[in-house]
């Protein structure tokens, strides 16, 4: 950087002085020259029409002398250019005269001079020739000649001068280059440490110049750029930590497909539905990530006009989730435009309003099909006619049956929403449950007889002491094992069971029966759900039993677990709490 | 350059279109053999019809697919993984279609059953379903992701269908010898049963496909050789 500029500048300064004396050169030189030879010219001049004023013969007797005084080679020449003397040659020996330019020049216009190369000396010669006169006729010529040595020596002696001169400047333009260089160097090279450092995104603070020129401005302007991006960057830091962070921490899935259709982010909550079904989805399409039809349909509708959608979708086929989606667009740069995907999951929802549905529709059902009968009967004795006291009799009978059935579904109906609302009391107390299940067994047994099944009470002696409300426990076991006997087809088997787990003792009663699908294990404790509502209802329950224990379990701190297959039978797990004595 | 560069992303985008045509024309196919296992399990004869329905889009698509590749293979003569993709993806196509078909055949065998009480409750037919599924998912998860293990776990699982085709077929032999009454229902429960066995067959025809896409390498009769060797 440096170094460009000195040379620039340094160079630039050569030029200028090389061709300033190339110019000096071009004008002085031939002018000095003219100069000079104009008055040597002049002179010898002089010096020949003197010396022509004599005549001939004394011309070549005074020769040497007037070559002396004239400080030029003499030669007396005649008419028809035979030399008939010289100074410095003998002219015995020397050739014809008359063509030579400047006697040419005399023998014409009566002077002649010419400026030539001598061979016999080595130098430029000035030859001066004036024409002796008789009257009108020439007689002879009078030459002149001498060297131009001086004439050289002096434009020499110029040049060397001239030379010294340009020397000297350029060593002057060295140095003023070098300091110019320097100046200029300086500012420039800092800027470019610093935007250099900007570039490799390392902290700067400003740059300070001590110049005044237009570097200065240059620097002041790098300075508010930096200072104008940084602030740029910050904002746009900030903004992007506050989105990330809502992001991240909202429930919702969020899902941002980049301009090529492409998945690009893909937001915590939304991987934690999805990393054990779907595995890393970034960079694959929709299609590629979730296979799923509807959604797919609602994003090509989407890019068709790029308004919002919305949809529901379920994912999955054993736990399914149900999802309600909509799609937006991310407006960006034109063909940079991306999608974003917001995933809410309505799982939990779903299943509550089904519940809520259901029970609404259980309800009235189930205070429906009593009633139904209740009236009927009633209507019937009320016309009086065709009715036989034997038949009266029958129908106040299966009346009161259903109204009593009637009675206890509402009973049931209220320990619930006792219990539910906290309204219940419970006595708790410490109680073996060997005790408490021989209270109840008989209770059931009967029952069993019937069908012929067996219950097997394996439950030991020394099983630790619960803490339960001895009515309520009684009313929970009734409730499983009456259960157990009634999805049990004949002669079967239901075993009694009780083992300690951590702070557990588990009561589990599993039966031969008929089995519960996975589906519907799920289900089991709604109120009135039935896995096989013809069936169980035939089998005379109101629907809530399970339900009842549900909650009862929960009330004494406990709960209740069911594994079941079907065809194979189903195992209920009481879990209460042990007493600490 | 310029252009050479736009015409190779645009063969790119191609390619990828089949890709998520093949996954779409699979998902339909999906929803078909879980919709037609549903609505047997939930008696659900409007679920059914709904299937058999829905199988003309399957179709549809299937042509389309088809005639995309072929187009694809005309226009862009491609070479080695691109040949072999666009070779993959029309016979996978060719078994999703056959899939769907299958999910139609058990959808009228539901509609047929569900006018009948039910023969017993089933517990291997949803197991043998569960499975199927996971395999034609499997098969395109391999296809998708190019995962080999994928696919071979999904011909390991085949060998798993036939012996439960084979148990519901000895289970309902013998309903059927008891009570000749049941005969026809049996007799419809054990389609259903062979057409998943056969789905689970198809499915494995992928995993071989995106054996051979990947590695170049034909494993369908070999395996079949392989297997048909064991028992001797």
């Amino acid at each position: 950087m440096k170094k460009n500029i000195f040379y620039k500048i340094f160079f630039g300064y050569l030029v200028i002085i090389c061709l300033s004396f190339f110019f000096l050169d071009l004008f002085v030189r031939d002018e000095v020259k003219n100069l000079l030879t104009s008055k040597i010219e002049t002179e010898l001049f002089s010096y020949a029409q003197l010396i022509e004023l004599n005549s001939s013969e004394k011309i070549a007797k005074q020769l040497n002398q007037l070559a002396k005084i004239s400080n030029a080679r003499v030669t007396l020449i005649d008419a028809r250019g035979k030399v008939l003397a010289d100074s410095e040659k003998d002219a015995a020996v020397m050739e014809n005269h008359l063509n030579r330019p400047e006697v040419q020049e005399a023998r014409l216009k009566g002077t002649g001079k010419s400026v030539r190369y001598s061979s016999s000396i080595g130098i430029d010669m000035l030859y001066v020739a004036v024409a002796v006169k008789d009257g009108r006729e020439i007689t002879g010529y009078v030459r002149l000649a001498r060297s131009l040595r001086d004439v050289q020596n002096v434009i020499e002696r110029v040049y060397q001068s001239f030379f010294l001169a340009m020397i000297i400047v350029g060593f002057m333009a060295l140095v003023i280059a070098l300091i110019f260089s320097y100046s200029l160097a300086t500012p420039i090279l800092a800027m470019e440490r610093f935007t250099e450092k900007l570039r490799q995104g390392h902290p700067v603070g400003t740059i300070l110049l001590e110049t005044a020129d237009e570097t200065k401005k240059l620097a002041d302007n790098i300075n508010y750029l930096v200072e104008e991006l940084q602030s740029q960057i910050r904002l746009a830091n900030e903004e992007k930590s506050k989105l990330m962070t809502a992001f991240t921490s909202m429930t919702e899935g969020i899902l941002i497909l980049n301009a090529e259709d492409k998945i690009e982010f893909v937001n915590q909550a939304l991987s934690n539905i999805f990393s054990e079904q779907y595995g890393d989805i970034n960079g694959k399409t929709l299609m590629e990530a979730f296979r799923n039809v509807d959604l797919q349909k609602a994003f090509l509708d989407f890019k068709q006009t790029r308004i919002n959608v919305s949809c529901e979708i379920t994912l999955g086929n054993i736990e399914p989730v149900i999802l309600s989606v909509s799609i937006s667009a991310v407006h960006g740069y034109p063909e940079e435009e991306k999608t974003m995907i917001v995933f809410h999951d309505v799982t939990r929802l779903k299943k509550l309003e089904q519940i809520r549905v259901d029970f609404v529709a259980n309800v009235t059902h189930e205070i429906k099909t009593p009633l139904t009968a209740i009236i009927g009967y009633l209507e019937t004795i009320k016309s009086g006619t065709t009715v036989n006291n034997n038949d009266a009799k029958r129908f106040i009978d299966i009346s009161l049956k259903q109204a009593q059935r009637l009675n206890r579904l509402l009973e049931d109906l209220l320990v619930i929403s006792k219990i539910e609302l906290g309204e219940l009391q419970f006595r708790f107390e410490e109680i073996s449950l060997r005790d408490a299940l021989e209270g109840v067994i008989p209770l059931v047994e009967a029952k069993a007889r019937l069908k012929k099944i067996n219950i097997h009470d394996d439950v030991g002696e020394n099983m630790p002491h619960i803490r339960a409300d001895r009515d309520r426990f009684a009313q929970i076991l009734v409730n499983v094992l009456d259960n157990a006997v009634k999805f049990t087809s004949e002669a079967g088997d239901v075993y009694l069971e009780a083992v300690q787990k951590d702070n557990n003792a588990v009561l589990s009663i599993t039966d031969t029966g008929i089995g519960i699908s996975k589906e519907e294990v799920q289900r089991l404790g709604e109120r009135f759900y039935r896995v096989d509502r013809s069936r169980s209802r035939d089998l005379g329950g109101t629907g809530l039993g399970l339900s009842i224990v549900k909650h009862l379990m929960i009330a004494h701190g406990g709960r209740m677990e069911i594994e079941s297959q079907l065809g194979r039978g189903t195992k209920v797990s009481l879990f209460f709490p042990i007493h600490k004595a | 350059m310029e252009e050479k560069r736009h015409t190779s992303s645009h063969y790119e985008i191609e390619l990828q279109e089949i890709k998520n045509g093949l996954i779409y024309i699979g998902a339909l196919t999906e929803k078909a053999i879980q919709n037609a296992m549903k609505s047997l399990s939930e008696r659900n004869s409007e679920m059914a019809h709904k299937v058999i329905t829905d199988d003309d889009e399957i179709d549809k698509l299937d042509a389309e697919m088809e005639e995309h590749c072929i187009r694809l293979l005309a226009l862009r003569q491609p070479t080695a993984i691109d040949l072999r993709f666009i070779t993959t993806a029309i016979k996978v196509t060719g078994h999703l279609e056959r899939i769907g078909d299958m999910a139609v055949n058990i959808a009228e065998k539901v509609i047929q059953l569900n006018e009948e009480p039910k023969l017993k409750p089933y517990i291997d037919l949803p197991r043998m379903a569960d499975l199927v599924v996971e395999m034609v998912n499997n098969s395109l998860d391999s296809f998708i992701r190019n995962d080999l293990n994928v696919a071979e776990k999904v011909r390991q699982t085949e060998q798993i269908t036939d012996d439960l085709n084979e148990q519901i077929f000895r289970e309902l032999l013998t309903f059927m010898m008891e009570n000749t009454k049941c005969i026809h229902r049996a007799l419809l429960i054990m389609h259903v049963s062979k057409n998943l066995e056969r789905i689970a067959d198809h499915a494995k025809g992928i995993a071989d496909m995106v054996t051979y896409m990947v590695t170049g390498e034909n494993v369908r009769h070999q395996t079949r050789d392989d297997s048909a060797k064991e028992p001797a």
